[in-house]
């Protein structure tokens, strides 16, 4: 600092040039980023901005061209009529979330912890091999679930129960059953990522802690409900959060299983971000497609704010 | 003794237990690696067998001589590269400068890519449609690899600031007084220093490219202008031709590259994301 404003006291003409970087400077990180301002904009920005606008118009397959402005009434439409469809949709999707996420985390806990019980010496086998269903391509593995275990006729599950003596089922036709078939493989998927975190986050917590706790004659389910739980809420509550978005998002498992183009399956389970597809491109609904995907997305901001209290970026 | 043989027990049980979960998170995949190499689709329609009556090759030849599989293939390629080099070459020094410069609006706009990446993409989907149906880039890869682009652009941002960070800046003020230039600071310095961020996201961005398949679709009309996830879900849609093994062949081949190059980065995914978590 001292030697600083000596300089600029002894060599005055250096002043203009500093004024000449100063300005340098403040351009600098602008001309750095704008070819990533121009991309997102046009791309990104754009299309939710042009969402929002069709959200306020009647645009359907027969106004194409000849839409006009309807105000909210597309978000009336889809909040405030109960056969819309939207309603029952948030209601799947938060049944969907909430067990999802109940699951995964609790068994990927106990998964993890068993792994780090001392002498398992076929820790990194079996964790090596847990880790292929989250490194197939995620369209694969729903693909290869479709075809592979749900099928009536290819079907893994299907031969199965037929050698069982049951009789052949179509998991995906019938909503309660599509939905716990659509779970299932969303567990297969999501387990992997998991259980490789809370092992990754167990290996921080110090080993002097369950000596300690050991000594003073706690058990093994003590020693969890104690140390180990508490330890890992801080370090995995990001990965948790994060993962509970990407739940709440899902839309490929829905989608590929259940209602592809011309094979659909009979289930009308929706979640909203099928529902929004659905509108926009099976029943030509922009409109309401647009309004539910902004509430949708408004639903998301208050989300992540509240989840983001507290933190803030350095 | 007894609590030597106790803890055994319980050793085994556990082991029991592993293999049981492996075999079972294994089984849909190897049950397509089995379909994949079984001769003849009518054998495992009718049969309640697991096992195929005899193993060959002829499905993975199929696929890649009657089926336009290496043309998916190319276009799968060319749009991961474009989209790489597209994104790559706008977040590098877009993230930089959030990283490096305190300038005016920062955080806002950070706030703003943040806020913009929570917006699933699938929803403006039909914005972008109509957009490129006005300015006829439907059908065109390079439309594509420039939806592709925007959305990596912002995760790109993101994912090498912070490695930036972590580059203490003393190492610039070092070269500065050396001499060095803005730009040549960037390409000799910061750049090779921030190379494991660097790659990690490039193959990041190339992996979510080679999955991708509702844009590619969606956008894509014609079945020679396919990536491989489009032509992966063609072969599975068309139910009456019934090429399951021809499907399973494709999804063996599809994922065994990825599957390569996830094992090759796992290490630093793994560790990245759990070193932002403990930041946090």
């Amino acid at each position: 600092m001292q030697a600083g404003a000596r300089t600029v006291w002894r060599v005055p003409a250096l002043r203009e040039g500093k004024r000449m970087k100063k300005i340098k400077k403040a351009i600098l990180p602008w001309l750095y980023s704008v070819p990533a301002y121009a991309l997102i904009g046009v791309i990104v920005l754009f299309p939710i901005l042009y969402t929002g606008y069709i959200s306020l118009t009647n645009m359907n397959l027969y106004h194409w061209q000849d839409y006009r402005f309807v105000g909210i009434e597309n978000y009336v439409r889809a909040l405030g009529k109960i056969d819309s469809g939207f309603l029952s949709a948030v209601g799947t999707t938060i049944i969907w979330t909430a067990v999802n996420m109940l699951l995964d985390v609790t068994l990927a806990y106990v998964m993890a912890v068993g792994l780090n019980v001392e002498g398992l010496r076929a820790k990194r086998i079996y964790k090596t091999l847990l880790i292929f269903p989250w490194a197939m391509p995620a369209y694969v593995s729903i693909l290869v679930w479709r075809v592979g275990m749900f099928n009536t006729e290819f079907g893994l599950l299907n031969k199965l129960l037929v050698a069982m003596g049951g009789t052949k089922t179509d998991f995906l036709s019938k909503n309660v059953s599509a939905f716990l078939s659509c779970m299932t493989l969303n567990l297969w998927m999501s387990l992997p990522y998991m259980i490789i975190m809370i092992d990754g986050a167990l290996q921080s917590i110090d080993r002097s802690m369950y000596e300690s706790a050991e000594l003073e004659g706690a058990n093994a389910w003590q020693k969890n409900l104690y140390i180990t739980i508490p330890s890992l809420k801080k370090i995995m509550a990001p990965v948790v959060v994060m993962t509970t978005f990407t739940t709440f998002k899902q839309f490929d498992i829905v989608y590929l299983l259940t209602m592809q183009k011309g094979s659909v399956s009979g289930s009308t389970m929706q979640t909203i971000i099928t529902y929004a597809h659905q509108n926009a491109f099976v029943s030509n609904n922009y409109g309401l497609s647009s309004a539910v995907s902004i509430v949708i997305f408004a639903i998301i901001i208050v989300f992540s704010a509240w989840t983001n209290r507290g933190t803030t970026e350095a | 003794m007894g609590k030597t043989m106790n803890k055994k027990i319980k050793l085994a049980v556990l082991n029991l237990f592993y293999v049981c979960v492996c075999l079972l998170g294994l089984v849909p995949i190897l049950y397509i690696l089995l379909l994949s190499v079984s001769g003849g689709s009518g054998a495992l329609t009718t049969g309640n067998t697991v096992f195929p009556e005899r193993f060959t090759v002829e499905n993975y030849r199929r696929i890649l001589v009657e089926e336009p599989f290496l043309r998916w293939l190319f276009n799968s390629a060319a749009l991961s590269v474009g989209t790489m080099v597209i994104a790559m070459g706008t977040s590098v020094t877009a993230s930089y400068a959030f990283s490096r410069f305190r300038f005016r609006g920062r955080n806002a706009a950070m706030q703003l890519l943040l806020l913009l990446n929570a917006f699933p993409q699938i929803l403006s989907m039909f914005a972008i449609f109509r957009l490129f149906r006005l300015l006829n880039l439907l059908d065109s890869h390079g439309g594509l690899i420039f939806i592709y682009a925007g959305s990596m652009c912002i995760f790109g941002i993101w994912n090498m600031k912070g490695y930036f960070d972590s580059i203490p800046i003393e190492i610039e003020e070092a070269s500065k007084i050396d001499g060095a230039g803005n730009l040549q600071l960037i390409v000799k310095i910061i750049l090779p220093l921030a190379r494991p961020a660097i790659i990690v996201t490039a193959v990041m961005i190339l992996i979510f490219v080679w999955n991708e398949y509702l844009f590619a679709t969606t956008f894509m009309m014609r079945e020679e202008s396919y990536t491989l996830a489009g032509g992966l879900y063609q072969l599975q849609a068309n139910d009456y031709s019934r090429s399951w093994p021809l499907f399973s062949a494709a999804a063996m081949l599809v994922s065994i590259p990825i599957l390569i190059v996830f094992f090759c980065v796992q290490k630093y995914m793994v560790s990245g994301l759990t070193a932002g978590g403990v930041k946090q």
